[in-house]
C-alpha cells in the first residue's frame, strides 16, 4: 500500500464512518421526538385519555397505582390497545430510605429510572395480550434481584 | 448477637494479620534503607535518594523487594505494575466466584448480600488498581527511556502517590461495602446490610485517598514529561505512547475533581445527611458528578493501551505505524470528545429532551477518532511484508478485533431508542468486557510479556505457555462477553445475584467462558514460577523501551 492510496483510503474510510454516524444521529433525533422516555416533572400532568399508572419502588417492591386507587404489589396489569403512562417514583420504606430504582420492561422498550424526590413518567402502547416481564436494573441494595414480575396486558 | 460477635473476630483477626505484615515489611524496609545509608556513605554520597538514583538511573531493572525502597522511576514504575497485577488476580477471583454462585437462578453459593459486596470489589478493583494501576505502572517504566530523560528526580513525590493509592484499595478491599463502583446515594447513605453495608463510609474515604494518590502520580509523570526530558527529543518526535500517557493525565486532572467534591460532600452525610437526599431534590446531583468522572475513566483505561498497541505493532511488523500524524490526532480527539458524553450513563434519568439529545450527538461522534486509530493499527498491519505472530502481537491482533464488536454494541447504545431497551442489562457488561479484557487486560499482559527479559534480569518466559494463556483468555473472554451480548439483548438484568430462570442458558455460557479465563491465568503464574526459576540466559534488554526500533532481529522480549 504506497503512502498516497492509504491517505486516500483512510479518507474514504472516514468519509463512510461519519455518514454512517450522521444518518444514526438524525434517526436518533427523529424517534426521540416521537416517543420521549423518562421525562421528569414536578407536578406530573399525564396526557388526556391516557391510563395512568403511579409507580412506587420501595426497598424491594414495585406498588402500582390504578386509577381507581386500587393497588397491587409486584404485578400489574394494563388494558390492550390504549396509551399507558406510568408516573414513577421511590420511597423510603421500613427496609430502608427511597433509593434509586430503574423500572425496564424489556418487550416495551421502557425504560425509567424512580429516583426519590422526582417524578419521571413514560408512555407506551401495548399492541398484543399476554404477560410480559419486567425488572429493576439499578441496584437497589441486597434483595434487588427479586424487583421483578409479569406484567399482564389484558382485552379492554 | 452471635453474628455481631463473629463479624467483630473476623475484622479483628483481618486487622491483627495487616499489623503484622505490614510491621514485617517496616522491619525489611528499615533494614534494607540502613544497607542503603551504609552504601551511600561509602561511596562519598551526602544523600541517599542521590545515590540510589545514580546507582540505579537507566540501568535495567530486576524484579524484586528493592523495588518497594528505592524511589527511582524504574522501580516506581515495577511497583505499580506488580500491586495492579495483584489486585487483578483478586477482583478476578472474585469475578469467578461470583460467576459460580450464578449458576443456578436463585443464589446458591453466596448470599445475595455477599454477592453485592464482591459486585462492588470486583468493580472498583479491577478499574482504579488494575487498569489505571498498570496504565500508570508502563507510563512511568517505559517513560523515561521513551523521553531520554536527564534527571530522575521525582521519585518521592510519585513514592507517596503510590502509597496512597495503595491504602485507598486497601481501605476499599477491608471496607466490604456494596455500594456498586457507582457509589449513588441513598444507597451509599444506608449503613446496613440492606444498602450499602456497615463499613460504606470506610470505601468512600478509601477513593478519596485513592484519588489524591492518583493525583498526585499523574502530575510528577506529566512533570517528568514536560520538564525532565532530553532536551534532543523535541514534541513531533514524542512517542505514541507519550502522547497517550499525556492525553490520560490531562484526562484524570480534568475530571476528577468534581467527583472528589462528590464523595467529600457524601462523606459529610455520613454525620448529617443534607446533600444528596430526597427532600433537597439533588439525589441525582450525585449521578452526574459521578459520571463526569466516570466516563472518562473508562478512556483512561484504554487510551494508554492504544498508546501501547502503537509502540508494540512495529516491533513485529519491522516498519513504522501507518501514520503518526493521524495516531496523534485521534487520541487527543478521543480526550476531547469523551470529556462530553458522560450523561449517556442516566438517559433514562429524566435529564430531558436537550441533555438526552446533546449527549446522544455526543456519544455517536466519540467514534469517530476511535475509528482513526483502529484504521491507523490495521493499516499498519496490513502494509507490513511480514508479520511476526508472537505472543504479544496475538493479544494485540485480539484486542483490535475485541475493540471493534465492543465498540459497534457500544456506539449503538448512544441511540436513545437502543438504550432504554440495554441500559442496566448484561449488553453493557458484554461490551465493556470485551473492551477491558482484549485492549486493557490483553495489551497489559502483551507489555509484561515484551519487559519479561527486563523484570526478570534476562530470563526466558515458556512460549508454549504463553500461547495457552493467550488462547485460553482470548477465547473465554469471547465466549464470556458473546453470551452476555446475546442474554442482555433478550433483557437479562446485570447486577443481580439471582434472575428470571429463562436466562440460565446465557449465564451458564458466560460462566464456561469465565472458567476458561481463569484457567488461563493459571497458565500465567504457572508460567512465571517455572521461567522465574530457571538461570537466566539472554540478554536483559527489551524492545518496548527503545524507541524507533524497527529491527524484526531484536532478541530480548519477543517472542
Amino acid at each position: 500500500m504506497s503512502d498516497k492510496k492509504g491517505r486516500n483510503l483512510e479518507i474514504y474510510f472516514m468519509a463512510a464512518v461519519i455518514v454512517i454516524l450522521f444518518s444514526s444521529a438524525v434517526m436518533n433525533y427523529v424517534e426521540m421526538s416521537e416517543h420521549p422516555n423518562a421525562v421528569a416533572t414536578d407536578a406530573p400532568t399525564p396526557p388526556a385519555g391516557s391510563y395512568v399508572i403511579h409507580v412506587v419502588a420501595t426497598q424491594w417492591e414495585w406498588t402500582f397505582i390504578y386509577p381507581n386507587n386500587t393497588t397491587s404489589a409486584g404485578a400489574f396489569s394494563v388494558p390492550v390497545n390504549r396509551e399507558i403512562t406510568l408516573i414513577v417514583t421511590s420511597m423510603p420504606s421500613e427496609q430502608g430510605p427511597g433509593v434509586i430504582h430503574d423500572l425496564y420492561i424489556p418487550q416495551m422498550d421502557v425504560q425509567v429510572y424512580a429516583v426519590p424526590g422526582q417524578n419521571n413518567s413514560v408512555t407506551f402502547e401495548p399492541t398484543h395480550t399476554g404477560s410480559y416481564y419486567f425488572e429493576c436494573v439499578e441496584y437497589c441494595g441486597e434483595y434487588h434481584y427479586e424487583m421483578r414480575g409479569y406484567m399482564e396486558v389484558v382485552a379492554q | 448477637m452471635s453474628a455481631y460477635v463473629t463479624t467483630l473476630t473476623i475484622d479483628g483477626a483481618i486487622v491483627a494479620i495487616v499489623s503484622i505484615i505490614i510491621f514485617a515489611l517496616y522491619l525489611v524496609l528499615n533494614s534494607r534503607k540502613d544497607l542503603i545509608s551504609k552504601m551511600a556513605n561509602a561511596e562519598g554520597y551526602d544523600s541517599e535518594g542521590q545515590f540510589v538514583r545514580d546507582y540505579v538511573a537507566g540501568k535495567p531493572r530486576e524484579l524484586g523487594l528493592s523495588i518497594f525502597v528505592n524511589d527511582d522511576a524504574k522501580s516506581l514504575g515495577m511497583r505499580y505494575i506488580v500491586t495492579s497485577l495483584f489486585f487483578f488476580f483478586i477482583a478476578g477471583a472474585f469475578g469467578l466466584t461470583m460467576r459460580l454462585s450464578l449458576t443456578s437462578p436463585n443464589p446458591s453459593l453466596l448470599t445475595p448480600d455477599e454477592y453485592n459486596v464482591l459486585l462492588t470489589e470486583h468493580a472498583t478493583l479491577m478499574i482504579y488498581m488494575w487498569a489505571v494501576g498498570s496504565a500508570l505502572g508502563f507510563g512511568y517504566y517505559l517513560l523515561p527511556s521513551h523521553l531520554k530523560v536527564f534527571r530522575d528526580i521525582r521519585g518521592v513525590f510519585s513514592s507517596i502517590g503510590y502509597w496512597l493509592w495503595l491504602l485507598g484499595g486497601a481501605l476499599i478491599l477491608v471496607s466490604h461495602s456494596s455500594v456498586r463502583w457507582y457509589f449513588y446515594p441513598p444507597l451509599s447513605l444506608q449503613l446496613n446490610q440492606n444498602g450499602g453495608g456497615l463499613y460504606a463510609w470506610l470505601s468512600v474515604l478509601g477513593i478519596e485517598i485513592l484519588f489524591v494518590g492518583l493525583i498526585i502520580t499523574s502530575i510528577t509523570i506529566l512533570f517528568i514529561i514536560l520538564f525532565d526530558r532530553s532536551p534532543e527529543v523535541k514534541r513531533n518526535q514524542f512517542t505514541l505512547f507519550t502522547w497517550s500517557i499525556i492525553f490520560t493525565i490531562i484526562m484524570i486532572l480534568v475530571s476528577s475533581p468534581p467527583i472528589m467534591v462528590g464523595f467529600a460532600l457524601l462523606f459529610y452525610d455520613y454525620f448529617n445527611p443534607i446533600f444528596f437526599t430526597a427532600a433537597s431534590h439533588s439525589v441525582l446531583l450525585f449521578t452526574i458528578l459521578f459520571w463526569f468522572w466516570g466516563h472518562p475513566i473508562v478512556y483512561i483505561a484504554i487510551i494508554p493501551y492504544f498508546g501501547l498497541i502503537y509502540e508494540i505493532i512495529p516491533k513485529f511488523t519491522g516498519k513504522q505505524i501507518f501514520s503518526y500524524k493521524s495516531g496523534v490526532i485521534g487520541l487527543g480527539l478521543l480526550l476531547i470528545l469523551s470529556e462530553l458524553v458522560w450523561g449517556h450513563h442516566l438517559f433514562n434519568s429524566g435529564l430531558g429532551f436537550a441533555w438526552v439529545l446533546f449527549f446522544s450527538t455526543t456519544s455517536f461522534l466519540v467514534v469517530i477518532p476511535s475509528a482513526i486509530t483502529i484504521f491507523n493499527y490495521i493499516a499498519s498491519l496490513w502494509s507490513a511484508e511480514r508479520i511476526r505472530i508472537t505472543t504479544p502481537m496475538l493479544f494485540v491482533i485480539n484486542g483490535i478485533i475485541d475493540f471493534i464488536i465492543g465498540g459497534v454494541v457500544g456506539v449503538m447504545q448512544s441511540a436513545f431508542p437502543v438504550n432504554a431497551d440495554v441500559h442496566g442489562t448484561y449488553v453493557i457488561t458484554g461490551h465493556f468486557h470485551f473492551i477491558f479484557l482484549g485492549i486493557t487486560t490483553g495489551i497489559s499482559f502483551a507489555a509484561f510479556y515484551m519487559l519479561f527479559p527486563t523484570l526478570s534480569g534476562g530470563r526466558k518466559y515458556d512460549v508454549k505457555l504463553a500461547r495457552l494463556h493467550f488462547y485460553f483468555t482470548a477465547a473465554g473472554s469471547m465466549l464470556m462477553s458473546s453470551a452476555w451480548l446475546l442474554g442482555g439483548f433478550l433483557g437479562m438484568p446485570r447486577a443481580t445475584a439471582g434472575y428470571f430462570p429463562f436466562f440460565q442458558p446465557y449465564q451458564l455460557a458466560s460462566i464456561a467462558g469465565g472458567f476458561i479465563i481463569g484457567i488461563g491465568q493459571i497458565f500465567f503464574l504457572w508460567n512465571m514460577g517455572k521461567s522465574w526459576l530457571k538461570a537466566p540466559s539472554v540478554d536483559n534488554q527489551n524492545c518496548l523501551e527503545q524507541v524507533n526500533v524497527i529491527s524484526t532481529e531484536m532478541t530480548g522480549g519477543a517472542q
